[in-house]
C-alpha cells in the first residue's frame, strides 16, 4: 500500500504513514482553524489502511501542541486506529513533554474511550523556547 | 454585562474595551513589552510584516515601513549601554506599530543614560531642521566619510530614518532618575494618498507621542507584556504566538498559556465568521501578568442577538466541577453529528488548562453588535 507522507507546517503536523517500513508517525504542532480538511486525508487512508493492514501496527504520537478543532480530529483518528485494532496488532504510543501535564492528560483520556494498547512515553522537552 | 464584578482583572476587560474601540476598524494598534533579544526582534519584525502586508497597498511604501521597523529595532538592541541597576525598565523596553487613518506610526521607547541623552538630542534637532535634499547630502557624507559622530552628526541610521519618513522625527526623554531617561522615538510614515506629495509641509502631530505614551503608561499599570489590536489571520496569529514563545522560558505554565491563547485567538476569527466584511476577524488580544498570574484577555464583535447564548454557555462551563468537565470533553468526542464549529470544545479545554473560571465581558455599541471580551487567569506554578 502506498505511504500518507504530509509535510509539517507552523500549524500542521508532519505525518508520515508507511507501512512497508512499519513507521506510522505524527509529529509537531496541530493548530489549523480548519480541523477537519487536513485530517480528512488522513482518515481516508486509515480507511484504506485496514483493508490490508500489516499484522502488526505501531502508532507515534508526539504532538506538542494542538489546538482542540485538531484534538476533535485526532480522536477521530484513534477510533479510527480502534477499527484497525480488530484487525491488526496495535499500540499506540503516546509521546508526551515531560513537562507538559494536559498533554498527558489527553492521552489518557482518550485511553479510555477505545480498546486500543496506549503506552505513555515521556520526553525532555527540546528548547524551542528562548531561556 | 460581565460575570464577575469583583473580580480583580476586571479592569483589563473594560482596558480592553477602551483599547478596541480607540482603533478604527481599518487600522491596527500592536504594542509589545519587555526584553529584546534578537529572536524576539525577528518575530516582532514578521508580525508587524503580515500586517503591514494587509494594510498597505504598495511596494515602496511596505519597505519603508520595513526599513523605519528594523532601524528601530537595532537602536533598542545596540543601545543596551544600562547597567543592571534599570533592568526593570529596560525589561520594559518597547516597541508599537500603529496604522492611524491610513498612516504607520513607528515607536521605540528604552532606557537611555543621560550622556546618551545629552549627545542624541542635538542630532534629532539637527535632522529635523534639515530639507530633504540637505538629508540626502548629508547621507552622502556620512557615506563617503564614515561615522560622524565625534563631531555631533547623526548616524547613518537616524539619517535613513528621517529619509523614509519625510516628517519630522518625534522623541521625548522622560526622566527616569538623575541618570537615566526614558527615550519615545517615534517615525511616521505617510501612507497611500501623499506618498508623492514631495513638498507636503511637515506638520509635526505632536499629539501622536503623547498618545503612544499615555497608552504604553497604561499597559505599564497593568504589566502587558503584548498587545494587539487590529485583524487576526492564520499568519498574524502564528506570529504572535511566536513572539509569545520567544518570550517566555518553557514551563508548564507557558505550554498552558499557549494552548489557551490559541484557542482564544482563534475564537475571534470563528465568533466574527458571519459578521460584515469590513469587521470580520477584528478583535484586540492582551497578555499581562500580575501578581504571579498570566492573564490572558481577547474582544471582538459579537451580534446581539449570540449574545444569551454564549452567556449561557460560558456560565454552563463555569459551573461544571472538574470532573464534569473532563466528563464534557469526552462526550464532546463522542458526538459525532456538530459541525467543527460548534464542538465547544475551546471552553472546556481553557477552564481545564487554566483551573480558573472564564471572565466574559459585552458592552453594547449599537442596536446590532456589542463588544465581547474574554479573559482567562492562569496562576503561576513553576
Amino acid at each position: 500500500m502506498r505511504s500518507l507522507i504530509i509535510e509539517a507546517t507552523e500549524d500542521t503536523p508532519l505525518v508520515y504513514f508507511n507501512p512497508s517500513e512499519g513507521k506510522f508517525i505524527m509529529e509537531k504542532s496541530s493548530l489549523p482553524e480548519n480541523a477537519v480538511e487536513y485530517y480528512s486525508p488522513v482518515l481516508e487512508w486509515l480507511k484504506e489502511y485496514q483493508q490490508t493492514p500489516n499484522p502488526k501496527t505501531v502508532f507515534d504520537f508526539s504532538l506538542d501542541y494542538l489546538n482542540t478543532a485538531s484534538s476533535k480530529q485526532i480522536f477521530e483518528v484513534i477510533m479510527m486506529i480502534n477499527k484497525i485494532s480488530a484487525v491488526s496488532d496495535v499500540t499506540l504510543r503516546w509521546h508526551y513533554d515531560s513537562i507538559d501535564e494536559d498533554m498527558l492528560g489527553l492521552g489518557k483520556r482518550f485511553s479510555h474511550l477505545v480498546n486500543i494498547k496506549f503506552e505513555f512515553i515521556e520526553y525532555e522537552n527540546e528548547d524551542d523556547f528562548e531561556i | 454585562m460581565h460575570s464577575e464584578k469583583d473580580s480583580i482583572n476586571y479592569n483589563l476587560v473594560e482596558l480592553a474595551y477602551q483599547l478596541f474601540t480607540r482603533v478604527k476598524d481599518s487600522d491596527f494598534e500592536y504594542i509589545y513589552r519587555g526584553g529584546f533579544s534578537q529572536k524576539i526582534s525577528k518575530n516582532l519584525l514578521s508580525l508587524a510584516e503580515s500586517n503591514v502586508k494587509n494594510t498597505a497597498g504598495r511596494t515602496d511604501l511596505k519597505n519603508r515601513i520595513y526599513f523605519v521597523m528594523v532601524e528601530g529595532l537595532q537602536n533598542i538592541t545596540k543601545h543596551g549601554d544600562e547597567p543592571e541597576a534599570y533592568l526593570d525598565i529596560e525589561d520594559s523596553g518597547m516597541f508599537a506599530i500603529q496604522r492611524k487613518l491610513g498612516k504607520y506610526y513607528i515607536t521605540t521607547g528604552n532606557v537611555i543614560n543621560k550622556e546618551s541623552e545629552r549627545s542624541l538630542k542635538p542630532k534629532l534637532d539637527q535632522l529635523n531642521i534639515l530639507e530633504k535634499d540637505q538629508l540626502n547630502k548629508l547621507r552622502k557624507e556620512v557615506l563617503v566619510g564614515g561615522e560622524l559622530s565625534d563631531k555631533g552628526g547623526a548616524g547613518l541610521g537616524l539619517i535613513e530614518m528621517a529619509r523614509k519618513s519625510g516628517k519630522k522625527l518625534v522623541y521625548e526623554f522622560e526622566p527616569v532618575d538623575d541618570k537615566a531617561s526614558f527615550f519615545y522615538f517615534r517615525t511616521e510614515i505617510q501612507g497611500e494618498q501623499s506618498l508623492y506629495q514631495e513638498s507636503a509641509p511637515s506638520i509635526v502631530d505632536d499629539r501622536s507621542i503623547e498618545d503612544v505614551k499615555s497608552l504604553h503608561k497604561k499597559l505599564n499599570e497593568e504589566n502587558v507584556l503584548i498587545n494587539f489590536n487590529g485583524k487576526f489571520n492564520r499568519e498574524n496569529i502564528l506570529s504572535i504566538l511566536s513572539v509569545i514563545k520567544g518570550q517566555m522560558n518553557i514551563s508548564s505554565t507557558s505550554k498552558k498559556v499557549y494552548g489557551i491563547m490559541v484557542e482564544m485567538l482563534q475564537n475571534i476569527s470563528k465568533h466574527t465568521n458571519n459578521i460584515e466584511e469590513n469587521i470580520k476577524n477584528r478583535g484586540i488580544f492582551f497578555l499581562s501578568k500580575k501578581d504571579n498570574k498570566f492573564i490572558l484577555t481577547s474582544g471582538n464583535y459579537i451580534h446581539n442577538s449570540d449574545i444569551d447564548g454564549l452567556v449561557k454557555k460560558i456560565d454552563g462551563i463555569n459551573n461544571l466541577s472538574a470532573e464534569d468537565l473532563y466528563e464534557q470533553y469526552n462526550s464532546v468526542l463522542l458526538d459525532i453529528t456538530p459541525s467543527e464549529k460548534k464542538t465547544g470544545l475551546g471552553f472546556i479545554d481553557i477552564k481545564i488548562k487554566s483551573e480558573n473560571k472564564i471572565i466574559y465581558y459585552f458592552k453594547e455599541i449599537d442596536n446590532n453588535f456589542s463588544f465581547f471580551a474574554l479573559q482567562s487567569t492562569i496562576q503561576i506554578k513553576d
